[in-house]
């Protein structure tokens, strides 16, 4: 029978642990969590990307040791996202897994056009020299600290960043008339 | 062998062009320049089932300096062109280029940004070889077709200015 009074009270599901810690630490940074699926993401804002990222590597109870992956997506064309994110073009991404308990964790943080630059995790994970070359040599994106940014796939002479929305897919005549001389080799 | 004892003190008589031709096309050394999938069908074709050694080509050298046929097999990026263009020219003459499948003949699906659209552009290709990937047997046809352009060829240096020629000129 509906609306019938069962004597028990509806228990919101309660967030997982690192969500719980994470809110008491840096509750003003953390603009959305996303639980889909189990698939963890959480939305920090930019200033306290590089504290996160400690806290969640270095504090035994979390120890996201492994950095799996640094990418980055281009919102310039989602309006819906543009405007929950105070028109941040752009929006960094973090993998992380732990690997005691195989746990997954993905970090996002909106990245506005207008100051492109955000620290380096290399300090954090050594894995992420390799990754943040690569998100600025497709997105130009600058990490503040990095030892060595500069290209990592396309020629060190290239201009422009592929991957963003705005870069013409059949290039800007860089494959008809790229430097070709036997000192590049 | 036992072929001299039959042959006894006769003599067979022939031209400088066919021995050497015969020499060159029965004994191709490929150098594989293979950087996607098609690099696999290229492995395919070598290993035992297909065995390009039945046509002479099984000797496989990744020194340039010791090969005389070029399989370019797969995609070829603006970073790597000048790569490939490298060991072309440190393959020692005279030499040959298969462009294997799609992706280095034209480039394929990918007409993108960074993709060179066919290695022709850069070096010159003498057999080209459709297919995404081709089969082993494609390469083989390949492999054959370019034996038959080294028996058409001769020893003079003709040839070796005209490909002197086709190197200015994609050098720009």
């Amino acid at each position: 029978m509906s609306g019938q009074q069962t004597g028990t009270e509806v228990v919101e599901p309660q967030e997982p642990m690192v969500i719980q810690q994470l809110r008491g630490k840096f509750s003003d940074h953390i603009l959305t969590v996303i639980d889909q699926r189990g698939e963890l993401s959480v939305v920090v804002d930019k200033d306290a990307s590089f504290q996160i990222l400690e806290f969640l590597k270095v504090d035994s109870n979390l120890s996201y040791d492994f950095l799996v992956d640094v990418t980055a997506i281009d919102y310039s064309q989602m309006e819906d996202v543009l405007i929950e994110y105070g028109y941040a073009r752009y929006m960094l991404v973090y993998h992380l897994n732990c690997f005691p308990t195989n746990e997954r964790l993905r970090l996002k943080v909106p990245v506005s056009e207008k100051d492109l630059t955000i620290k380096s995790v290399v300090a954090l994970w050594d894995s992420a020299n390799w990754l943040e070359r690569e998100v600025y040599d497709m997105f130009g994106i600058n990490f503040d600290g990095h030892p060595d940014l500069r290209r990592i796939l396309m020629p060190d002479n290239f201009e422009g960043f592929p991957l963003r929305k705005d870069y013409p897919l059949r290039g800007r005549g860089e494959r008809e008339k790229f430097n070709f001389g036997r000192e590049n080799v | 062998m036992g072929l001299e004892s039959k042959l006894g003190d006769s003599f067979l008589t022939t031209t400088i062009d066919k021995v050497v031709n015969w020499g060159r096309k029965n004994s191709l050394w490929p150098m594989p320049f293979g950087t996607a999938c098609c690099a696999i069908e290229m492995m395919a074709t070598l290993a035992t089932k297909f065995d390009l050694s039945r046509f002479g080509a099984e000797a496989i050298r990744f020194s340039p300096r010791q090969s005389d046929l070029m399989i370019v097999s797969g995609r070829i990026s603006i970073k790597m062109m000048p790569v490939l263009r490298k060991i072309y020219d440190q393959m020692p003459e005279p030499k040959w280029v298969i462009s294997m499948g799609a992706c280095a003949s034209c480039g394929g699906v990918f007409d993108t940004y960074t993709l060179v659209q066919g290695v022709d552009q850069f070096i010159p290709v003498d057999v080209y070889v459709p297919g995404c990937p081709p089969r082993p047997e494609d390469l083989i046809d390949a492999v054959m077709q370019i034996q038959k352009l080294i028996g058409d060829e001769t020893v003079s240096v003709a040839r070796m200015a005209k490909r002197e020629e086709i190197s200015q000129a994609t050098l720009g």
